[in-house]
């Protein structure tokens, strides 16, 4: 796997290896010069390299005459929240989310509070690239600014966004695993102004981070035991920046992924029925939930900006991605697992429908997920090659190109896609059953050779 | 410039070298920010060093200069990416900088200051783990590392979250008033310190309070806006001097933005002249504790002068600080520091440290119960004169062959650049490491003998200069 990635999205890589400081100082320097100086918000997850990167960042900002707003370790759901909402130009995150510790990013967010798109994206790695950032003479060089009540406005916009009193009067009892990361705090904090009973694991920051912090089932083993054990009412599993979402049943059973965003659908849409925003990698079980309360659901390409979008311009009720992180417009456009959580517990306690049962009521589809890794330069090579060959036809597919190549029959679909986040190629198979996606996914693999 | 017209036959100016914003030396790095200083270089040299440590302690300190946070951080992120465990005392003089080094077992310590440079200029300079600056051979170590830029990067297991360590500034007046103790109770003097808005800001008036003095502190706001040339000279002190006339003060103090240098104004509001510093610390020690002394090559004959009453051997060096201090250690010195008001006690630490000098100084007043101007006076009169002269860098090494083969006949001392003694007379003539200039400083019994010497060698020098082109 190539270790470093430049994109859109952010920069990408392995601390000790390619994401150097002098990289981090250059990009922020780019950033900053991108937004016209002014307030830069910065926040960091709680990795063992976000000391360093974040005063590389610092330094770069400073450098190029925009003032850093330091939220220290906070997660990135609170930074875009209040860069959406007051006078600050931009924002940094430095966080990795669910890649592995040795990993770290940083995460470009403009001053909407939502991801650079593609656009933009592409005007802050021209700046880069060129090399032309602006700099600061010595008494223009701003001071720091700390602002350490950033999570007050962030909780208290997330209690308006359910029916606190009666959550609280539901008297939940809840286990969240925090993977060692920023959550805790916040998360602490909003069940404790919810009237929720928790169990927390992975609490401490930094101490402990999983290998793995992607709150996929695969990694909620212990979460699973625990909600059993304890006999909550449900699990919350959070990446270390905040922005993805796993949820574990009252049976203690982990449920997939892009589960989150179905659950969530099921909360918001039934308090206000209106679209549905996602990208066309995520299962077609939203466009089921969808139709039972009769609202259309839009796909985008994918990238948290692109869904953060479309759902602004749609007026969404719901949006988000199969990988677990959900947009709650009440609170913010972009994903925000904190929020997330909240409204499933204004499900738990406004529908009288426990969590296994309504998950059980969800469509049931198989989906299968391969990543094929290859080097850098012949990624996109590939593409082309998959590209022209279902130009000649894929078995009657219909045929979407505006993000890889996107497959659709009648039963089941398949996304052949670059990653914008890792040197390989993903597919992504769905059908009725584990055999038929398998036998798509194995198809779709032999498009690459 | 003034409005008159150069005659024709005057004295062309020599033509000067693009003045360089950026020197990377065996001194450090020095630039000006906004345009050669950026944080890409200064994470480079801190990766550098924090290679150069092996991944040690190291302890940062800066002064208030407005760029000080954003060359901190760079600092840190380098520090920190090369595994090193950074500590960050925040604003402070640069000898609470070398204190620290030690107090806290580091393996090296970065000084983020351009001294006496203007406010747009930043440094850093580096501290080895004995708190002296790092000497030519290693820094020269340095330079290596950060050119092959080869540096260590920690992986994310062995990377340290960067601290703040705070109250370094009370550790290290706390050392100095344990070493040196409080004033006598019969006398509480009143001193005016000028801070130059640096590093001492903070620090001075509770120091003087805590030695025993009623302290008026001016230019003492942290900002890194500079009231006056930061250099303690006595032409930028007429603050100070107007505040300690006003006051009816008994001392006025000046500091340098790194609070390393000490100039001294006496109670008639007067500056005495820097050389003054060291030669109150030096008699004072030398009453109490008779030993070797260690001063520079263009430090004033008075210093000679005080050894030699106490019947203590003085040692001259190379100019730069190191220089001084290495010789220190080596001769066990007692005392020793540079004319430029840079007083290094090494009981303290061993780099120039202008709150030790302040607390000798008084202590030596109250010694001797004597005024300012008094105990001044007392000293055999010598004064010096400073000049410089534009050289470009290719000229100077032939100058000074130039002036050793023109002044052979009375044995000039070539341990640098140049030095001339004639009698109590002596002129030193030294390209600068930092500028490209020429420096001359000139001593004499008297001030109009000490400036016309100094002169007579700056128009040698220019003729030379423009005949060779």
């Amino acid at each position: 796997m190539n270790p470093l990635k430049i994109s859109v999205t952010g920069v990408r890589g392995i601390v000790g290896k390619t994401l150097t400081p002098l990289l981090a100082v250059r990009f922020s320097e780019a950033f900053a010069t991108y937004v016209g100086g002014g307030d830069v918000a910065v926040c960091r997850d709680t990795r063992p390299s976000g000391g360093m990167v974040s005063c590389a960042v610092t330094a770069g900002l400073l450098a190029a005459g925009a003032r850093p707003v330091d939220l220290g370790v906070t997660p990135v759901p609170t930074m875009e929240h209040l860069v959406s909402r007051s006078g600050v130009r931009g924002g940094i995150a430095v966080s990795a989310g669910h890649n592995p510790p040795e990993w770290n990013a940083l995460k470009f967010v403009g001053g909407d509070g939502i991801y650079l798109d593609q656009r933009e994206g592409e005007e802050l790695l021209d700046i880069f690239h060129l090399g032309k950032s602006t700099r600061a003479a010595w008494n223009r060089i701003p001071r720091v600014k700390t602002l350490p009540g950033a999570a007050d406005a962030h909780l208290e916009k997330i209690l308006a966004s359910v029916d606190a009193a009666l959550i609280r009067s539901a008297r939940l009892k809840i286990a969240v695993d925090i993977s060692g990361g920023a959550c805790g705090g916040l998360v602490g904090r909003l069940l404790e102004n919810l009237g929720c009973e928790s169990v927390v694991l992975n609490g401490e920051p930094g101490r402990k981070m999983p290998s793995f912090p992607e709150p996929a089932p695969e990694n909620m083993g212990l979460l699973e035991t625990v909600v059993r054990a304890a006999r909550a009412d449900a699990g919350f599993m959070f990446d270390t920046g905040g922005e993805r979402l796993g949820i574990v049943t009252d049976e203690g059973t982990a449920l997939a992924e892009n589960s989150t965003l179905l659950v969530c659908m099921l909360s918001a849409l039934r308090r206000r029925p209106g679209p549905v925003v996602t990208n066309l990698s995520t299962t077609r079980a939203v466009e089921i939930v969808a139709r039972g309360f009769g609202v259309p659901v839009f796909r985008v390409p994918t990238g948290q900006a692109h869904v953060s979008r479309e759902a602004k311009k749609r007026c969404a009720a719901v949006a988000g991605e199969g990988s677990g992180g959900v947009v709650v417009p009440a609170v913010q456009w972009s994903q925000d697992s904190i929020a997330s959580m909240a409204l499933v517990l204004d499900f738990l306690a406004g529908g009288g429908e426990k969590l296994s049962t309504a998950a059980r009521r969800l469509p049931r589809l198989a989906m299968r997920k391969t990543g094929i890794a290859m080097d850098f330069k012949n990624v996109h090579s590939a593409m082309e090659r998959v590209r022209k060959r279902v130009e000649k036809g894929a078995k009657g597919a219909r045929l979407d190109f505006t993000d890889g190549v996107r497959m659709d029959w009648k039963d089941s679909w398949a996304h052949v896609r670059a990653s914008n986040t890792e040197s390989l190629i993903r597919i992504i198979a769905e059908a009725e059953t584990v055999e038929r996606a398998a036998e798509i996914s194995a198809w779709a693999e032999g498009l690459l050779r | 410039m003034s409005g008159k017209k150069r005659p024709k036959n005057a004295r062309r100016k020599p033509r000067e070298s693009p003045v360089k914003s950026l020197k990377i030396g065996i001194s450090g790095v020095r630039g000006v920010v906004g345009d050669t200083l950026t944080p890409e270089l200064l994470v480079s040299f801190a990766e550098s060093f924090g290679t150069y440590t092996g991944s040690g302690r190291v302890v940062i300190g800066r002064d208030t200069r407005t760029s000080g946070e954003m060359v901190r951080y760079a600092v840190t992120a380098g520090l920190a990416s090369a595994g090193c465990e950074a500590l960050d005392l925040g604003v402070c003089p640069v000898p609470t900088v070398s204190l620290m080094v030690r107090r806290l077992e580091a393996d090296g310590g970065i000084a983020i200051t351009a001294s006496h440079n203007p406010a747009e200029w930043n440094a850093l300079k580096f501290f080895r783990a004995d708190g002296c600056y790092l000497n030519s051979h290693q820094a020269q170590e340095l330079l290596d590392i950060y050119h092959q830029g080869d540096y260590v990067r920690a992986s994310a297991g062995k990377i340290r979250q960067p601290r703040a360590v705070s109250g370094a500034t009370d550790v290290h007046a706390d050392a100095i008033i344990a070493r040196l103790g409080r004033l006598p109770r019969r006398w509480k003097p009143t001193a005016v310190i000028d801070c130059v808005n640096g590093a001492g800001s903070t620090m001075a008036a509770p120091f003087l309070e805590a030695l025993g003095c009623a302290a008026i502190a001016i230019h003492d706001e942290p900002d890194g806006f500079f009231p006056r040339p930061p250099e303690p000279l006595p032409q930028n002190l007429e603050k100070l001097c107007a505040a300690v006339r006003n006051a009816g003060a008994d001392v006025g103090f000046a500091l340098d933005a790194d609070a390393d240098r000490l100039a001294i104004v006496d109670e008639k509001g007067r500056p005495i002249g820097e050389d003054f510093t060291l030669a109150f610390a030096v008699d004072h020690i030398l009453r109490r504790t008779k030993g070797t002394v260690v001063v520079n090559l263009s430090t004033s004959h008075v210093l000679d002068a005080v050894a030699a009453r106490h019947g203590c051997r003085l040692v001259k060096t190379k100019i730069g600080e190191i220089n001084v201090v290495e010789r220190m250690k080596a001769e066990r010195a007692v005392i020793g520091g540079e004319g430029n008001g840079g007083v290094i006690y090494p009981e303290i630490n061993f780099t120039r440290d202008a709150f030790a000098a302040m607390a000798l100084t008084l202590h030596y007043l109250a010694q001797r119960r004597m005024k300012v101007s008094a105990a001044a006076a007392a000293l055999p009169p010598f004064r010096m004169a400073k000049g410089a002269v534009p050289c470009p860098s290719r000229a100077a090494r032939p100058l000074i062959e130039f002036l050793e083969k023109k002044y052979e006949k009375s044995e000039p001392d070539l341990t640098e650049g140049i030095k001339i003694h004639y009698g109590d007379s002596w002129a030193l003539i030294r390209p600068s490491n930092t500028e490209p200039i020429v420096r001359v400083v000139t001593e004499a019994r008297t001030e109009s003998a000490a400036k016309k010497l100094n002169q007579r060698f700056m128009r040698e020098i220019e003729e030379f200069i423009e005949t060779t082109g």
